[in-house]
């Protein structure tokens, strides 16, 4: 802070750190007053990564927000917050979506998929991650959760995509980067198509 | 763009049947926002740019899902998301124009949930618009745009009333081509309007663009038999490939017998607020060869009337060439 | 030479987290109590705040305080605030910050908040604020003045002011239609040799205008922060390209001494040249969370981004060149006014220097000024000046060219720099080149020759064209320090203070202290990323310059470990220093390889012997970063820590050649590229991988400037019309071709010790001056004189309306 008296200053006032809510339970409170009756039940339980989790969500907002804010799974990147990038990209009954630009309202009766659900049971990689290392996919990795996402959504459905089948299936995912050959390449992998 | 990007504090209602749906957006009138996909309405409210006080999502109504075979043609649910345009096979049989524009919609993720009706009735992307400022279409008194020196190039060359924007839709022209026809409910009352009419330029509804009044919802699209199998011409060019709207598109269908043209509707995107029904070239090409020189010949019909702004000239070469390969068929 | 791990893939250690999700950025990091802040920005591009009205905002249940410019330090332009006051110069710019309980209730607090402000005249482009009676961007004027002429382009270093230059309407006239403008002042210009004797001697003498037009970073993450204060320490998740060079500047910015600075930056979303030094909205997340006491992230919006997350200054020029009858560059002369938005510096220069260094031409002149405009700041952007001119200058090299009768990669091999080549006004040698066959590695891996001799027309619409582009960066330097420890269980923990921007070469270039070292990459543990993993002070992860650099300075620590293995060993075991080897992890006498120690046991005697074999007394020349790292570590094993100073001299180059295959549709103004081919020539490949990483992501940004992105403002209201992704247009899946094909010359640099150079910079310039080049070969040679050239002004071309070449304007569509 600058100390110079004649400046405006517009600190609140101090509130020791320890002494602090949970940045979350004020949100809950504040949040939505002027809802009109009738609105959606805040509270929901969402299938997310196999688990149905209980959890307050505000009518207005997004799966992304969900994910991050309220479940602990960051592994879904906000890159642009409109739908615009495909960092947020997620599995809603193996439909790739953009979690930025859904409501969690509107998946209460699906389930979710995330980067961190990938995992077998027993911690071995999805053969997306797998090929995405093997292949050095991600570059700065920002985009890279939600182009597993898509891959994953293309081989559920085709197992064994041409190149341009894989492209035209994960070009609703931005690499700012430029490393869609390698991403290409780790599809192609995945899919047994490359050794 | 404003630095906002949260969603507002609103409210939310998940109705199961379309006469509930019409009740509550009556209720609400214009603080009510309809939802399907929600990929125009989320970017207009974490811009704080439109602000409804509830959002009604449609997603519920079981009855507003699906592509049946009717008597005459088939009809389309207005949920129905572009994906499931381009992988059924009722439209990919029959109706393969209306597969190729959903299929050049925007992205993969934003086609898995954008439906038809939301498709047709998005707003304009007039980028001084969506920023918020308060033009004609925003309910103010002065276009940005159309000005002299204003950054137009995606801008409207035909039929500008004020307000210079063009549709941004890629299925909205195809569904005028095939004749379709929009099923409009009001929780009472059903109306159906024709795809050509359902659209509305700025002459007519300076903020809307399209027939819809608050309390209405566009259940379905019907889509006649007459067009069924038709020679079918699309095309789309964007700057990018994909998350882009057009720069001039063009949907055609055309009965061709023994080479001749007997009927056509030719339809451009984004030269004027509206699909623009080029229905001098469906008179020009009525009984011609559907040849290069039959193309040669109308296709400068498509810009007659054209007044272009400044930075947007390069549409009318633009839609004179793809009329030209839509009557000639090929790229 | 054999290498073990140099020239050898590998698997970074931060893969696997980036595609399980486990990769934490800045924005995914919570701490109990934290608090969420948003940003006020501008929606004026010029003028000033006369007031702030918070009070309803404030009142609001939730929100705990604003921060404004008010609670900075002052700043005075042309350094660009953090929080703009007295000075705002763009739309966009931050106002005020709002802390609130939540996101939501932050975004909701800003639209309570009424600023009253004056406005000011603004301006859009460079030649509107130059032209006599123009308006000026600042009130003081509309050009940057460097007091110090070591002030780095792209930087707003201290010892720069603002002041004013105008040119008559003559001379803008003049420059706009493509002519050099006679009288005009300039802000700088260099020479050398004699530019007009060389011009009388060529044959072929073209002059051209040109443009290239700004474009945003758009990183996909946005330079979002988070911070929190304990114990007098301020703890800082960032996200830069740099880990530890930027420390002190940091720790100024959010006015912390440097020791209690901890600054954790595990992974960076992409930079590309604008977080490669703390940037201005750092001190507020730093200050605001310091004022308030509480854990705060300033999250940064999409929007946001575009506003303060940086671009690529535009270029507004002029250039004659000359051919002498063998094909040689005789001359050139070139001008160019940047556009430096509002604030940082124009890249004229450097663009100079590509022009130099990639045609050697016998003499060459370069007049420039940078100008600033009331549109985002600009800064660094992969490859700032050369990279832009290298699209432009490649189709203006072509026709001069093909005046000559010369084959376009011809033209280029003739003029090509090779090891004695020189570079800029001072005519400085460089480090290594074989360029020249990296040319010729192009040519075959493209099929140059069958490609040219191609029928150009493929269908009634369809036309092919071919092209070939150059890339140059400097890529390295020197001095900066290295530091390794070898642990009592012989594990060798490699610390590196680069960045991780996503290159992967912060861990690329500690493989050359594994080489030295001759062990085993398994037991190589990388310590990057978190201030309490005790880093050196390495160099800026930027420029092309980390390979170089830093296995330079990696190379040097483990020299320093040997030298202290072997002394210890030859204490123990007798005989000299020099009479001790290394190999298979162990430290042994040479003539007699039992009598030594395992690595692992060297750092336990290491340990008890103290002093600096164990970090308690180490050299004066280190940095104060790597001195406090040493300090902290000191007693843990054998330390190793020195500064580079190996020899250097010269200029180190980074080149890359890229040839373009398209077809082009006359009905569209659309193309297809069917063919990329890049190859590096950047010394020895040291990862595989992560160049052809390089090669094609710099391919991408290459077509992306070339055809899809630039800024658009409009010159009525100072409106950008392309902040957002979709607006902005970086290149999809869609627009880049299927396969992409890319090469090295793989031959060493005699300056490194492991013979690699970097690459970022000049993957980029290749493919944006090739992609250009054969746009141009498309059209029958038509010039369209600037980036980027979109569907519209080829339709326009061929329509016989030459819309919007025909005058300098940037900024526009």
């Amino acid at each position: 802070m600058n100390p110079k008296l004649t400046r405006r200053r517009f600190i609140k006032g101090v509130i020791a750190s320890g002494a602090a809510a949970a940045s979350t339970s004020l949100w809950y409170s504040v949040s939505g007053q002027n809802r009109p009756a009738g609105s959606v039940e805040r509270l929901l339980s969402i299938n997310v990564n196999g688990q149905v989790r209980r959890v307050d969500v505000s009518p207005q907002e997004t799966l992304a927000h969900t994910l991050r804010y309220k479940l602990g799974l960051t592994g879904t990147k906000l890159g642009c917050n409109r739908g615009e990038c495909g960092s947020c990209t997620v599995l809603a009954d193996d439909v790739n979506i953009y979690a930025c630009s859904t409501l969690t309202h509107e998946v209460k009766n699906k389930a979710v998929l995330t980067v961190e659900g990938l995992r077998a049971a027993d911690g071995t990689l999805h053969p997306v991650q797998a090929a995405f290392i093997e292949e050095l996919s991600p570059q700065c990795g920002f985009c890279t959760s939600g182009q597993i996402m898509s891959a994953v959504a293309l081989l559920n459905t085709n197992p064994r995509p041409t190149r341009e089948e894989a492209r035209q299936a994960l070009s609703g995912n931005l690499c700012r980067c430029g490393a869609y050959d390698h991403y290409l390449n780790g599809v192609m992998r995945a899919s047994g198509q490359l050794s | 763009m404003s630095s906002h990007d949260v969603m507002p504090d609103m409210g939310l209602y998940q109705p199961v049947t379309v006469e509930d749906a019409a009740g509550i957006a009556r209720q609400f009138s214009t603080r009510g926002w309809l939802v399907g996909g929600g990929q125009d309405t989320y970017g207009w409210l974490k811009d704080r740019a439109k602000r409804p006080e509830v959002l009604i999502d449609l997603k519920g109504i079981e009855s507003m899902r699906g592509i049946r075979e009717t008597a005459d043609g088939i009809e389309i649910g207005a949920l129905v998301t572009l994906t499931e345009l381009t992988t059924n096979s009722l439209i990919t049989g029959r109706y393969s124009l209306l597969a190729e524009a959903a299929g050049r919609v925007a992205s993969p993720q934003i086609r898995n949930v954008g439906t038809i009706a939301g498709n047709v009735a998005q707003d304009v992307r007039c980028w001084y618009y969506r920023r918020g400022l308060n033009c004609y279409r925003a309910g103010g008194n002065l276009c940005y745009a159309d000005t002299p020196e204003g950054m137009n190039r995606e801008h409207a060359l035909f039929n500008a009333s004020r307000c210079v924007a063009v549709t941004a839709s890629d299925t909205g022209p195809a569904l005028v081509a095939l004749e379709a026809q929009m099923v409009i409910h009001n929780g009472s009352s059903e109306r159906v309007v024709s795809a050509e009419n359902f659209f509305v330029g700025p002459n007519i509804d300076i903020t809307h663009t399209t027939v819809l009044r608050p309390g209405e919802i566009l259940t379905a699209v019907r889509i006649p038999a007459k067009w069924a199998n038709a020679e079918f011409y699309f095309e789309k060019v964007a700057d990018r490939n994909v998350w882009d709207f057009a720069l001039v598109s063009i949907s055609a269908a055309m009965r061709v017998n023994n080479g001749v043209i007997e009927e056509s509707r030719l339809v451009a995107g984004a030269v004027e607020a509206t699909p623009r029904r080029l229905d001098r070239i469906e008179q020009a090409i009525r009984g011609k060869a559907r040849n290069q020189q039959t193309a040669d010949e109308v296709a400068a019909l498509a810009i007659q009337g054209a007044r272009p702004l400044n930075f947007n000239h390069f549409k009318m070469p633009l839609l004179e060439n793809l009329v030209n390969r839509a009557v000639r068929g090929h790229a | 030479m054999t290498f073990m791990h140099i020239g050898k893939d590998f698997t970074p250690p931060d893969v696997e987290g980036k595609v399980t999700g486990t990769a934490r950025y800045a924005e995914d990091f919570r701490r109990d109590g934290m608090v969420f802040a948003r940003l006020l920005t501008s929606p004026i591009p010029s003028g000033r705040v006369v007031s702030i009205d918070a009070s309803e905002a404030l009142a609001m249940p939730g929100v705990v305080g604003i921060f404004t410019a008010d609670d900075l330090p002052p700043s005075a332009p042309p350094a660009n605030p953090a929080l703009a006051k007295d000075f705002i110069t763009y739309v966009g710019q931050p106002i005020l910050a709002v802390a609130a309980e939540s996101e939501e209730i932050a975004e909701a607090a800003i639209e309570r908040i009424a600023i009253e402000f004056e406005r000011r005249p603004f301006v859009v482009d460079p030649l509107d604020t130059l032209v006599e009676g123009g308006p000026d961007p600042y009130p003081m004027g509309n050009t940057l003045i460097r007091e110090g002429a070591a002030a780095a382009a792209g930087t707003t270093a201290s010892g720069t002011a603002v002041g004013s230059i105008k040119w008559t309407r003559d001379q803008i006239a003049s420059f706009r239609a493509g002519r050099f403008p006679t009288g005009a002042p300039w802000g700088e210009e260099w020479a050398y040799g004699d530019v007009d004797a060389n011009f009388a001697q060529c044959t072929t003498v073209i002059e051209e205008p040109f443009v290239t037009i700004g474009l945003p970073h758009h990183s996909l993450e946005s330079r979002t922060g988070m911070a929190y204060w304990e114990n007098g320490k301020c703890y800082f998740h960032g996200s830069l390209q740099s880990q530890t060079v930027g420390h002190a500047q940091l720790a100024r910015m959010v006015d912390v001494d440097p020791a209690n600075l901890v600054f954790i930056n595990e992974n960076t979303g992409g930079g590309f040249g604008s977080k490669i030094f703390p940037y201005p909205m750092m001190a507020v997340t730093g200050r605001f969370a310091k004022a308030l006491n509480r854990p705060l992230q300033l999250r940064i919006t999409r929007a946001d981004e575009f506003y303060i997350g940086s671009a690529r200054s535009g270029m507004q020029g002029w250039i004659k060149v000359g051919l002498r009858d063998n094909g040689r560059v005789g001359a050139v002369d070139i001008a160019i006014i940047g556009d430096a938005g509002s604030g940082g510096g124009a890249s004229g220069s450097s663009a100079a220097e590509h022009v130099s260094i990639m045609y050697q031409p016998e003499a060459m002149r370069y007049r420039g000024m940078s100008l600033y405009t009331n549109t985002t700041p600009r800064g660094a952007q992969r490859g700032p000046g050369q990279n832009e001119m290298a699209a432009v200058l490649s189709p203006i090299m072509d026709k001069a060219g093909r005046q000559a009768g010369l084959d376009l990669v011809e033209l280029r091999r003739i003029n090509a720099p090779g090891p004695d080549a020189l570079i800029g006004p001072r005519q400085g040698t460089i480090s290594s080149s074989y360029y020249p066959q990296a040319i010729d590695q192009a040519a075959e891996l493209f099929g140059w020759e069958a490609k040219k001799a191609l029928p150009r027309q493929i269908s009634a619409t369809k036309v092919r064209g071919i092209g070939v582009g150059e890339g140059y960066h400097s890529a390295g330097a020197s001095g900066y320090d290295g530091l390794l420890r070898i642990a009592p269980d012989g594990k060798i923990h490699l610390h590196t203070g680069v960045g991780n921007l996503g290159t992967y070469s912060y861990a690329a270039v500690l493989r050359a202290a594994a080489e030295t070292l001759q062990c085993s990459w398994e037991n190589c543990v990388i310590e990057h990323g978190h201030g309490e993993n005790h880093l050196p002070h390495s160099t800026y992860q930027g420029g092309s310059n980390t390979i170089f650099t830093e296995t330079r300075s990696s190379h040097v620590a483990a020299l320093d470990a040997i030298r202290k293995m072997k002394q210890i060993a030859a204490a123990d075991f007798g005989g000299a220093v020099d009479d001790y080897s290394i190999g298979g992890e162990r430290v042994f006498l040479s003539s007699d390889n039992s009598k030594g120690y395992t690595y692992a046991e060297v750092a336990q005697k290491a340990i008890e012997l103290g002093g600096e074999y164990s970090g308690q007394v180490f050299a004066e020349d280190l940095n104060d970063t790597t001195k406090r790292s040493v300090q902290a570590m000191q007693g843990t094993g054998l330390i190793a820590a020195a500064k580079d100073t190996l020899p250097k001299t010269g200029t180190t180059p980074g080149f890359a050649v890229a040839m373009v295959e398209i077809e082009l549709d006359t009905e569209t103004g659309k193309f297809d590229i069917l063919d990329y081919t890049g190859i590096a020539e950047c010394g020895t490949i040291i990862h595989p991988k992560g160049l052809r990483q390089a090669m094609n992501g710099g391919g991408v940004w290459g077509f992306g400037m070339a055809a899809y992105e630039r800024h658009v403002y409009d010159p009525q209201n100072g409106l950008p019309a392309n902040v957002g992704l979709y607006q902005a247009k970086p290149p999809t899946y869609l627009d880049v071709p299927l396969h992409m094909k890319s090469g090295a010359t793989d031959m060493p640099d005699p300056q490194s010790p492991v013979g690699s150079r970097g690459i970022g910079e000049p993957s980029q310039g290749c493919a944006v001056a090739a992609l250009m080049s054969a746009i141009s070969d498309a059209l029958d040679g038509h010039l369209f004189n600037r980036t980027p050239v979109t569907a519209d002004m080829i339709l326009n071309h061929i329509a016989q309306n030459d819309f919007n070449t025909g005058d300098l304007k940037t900024n526009t569509f």
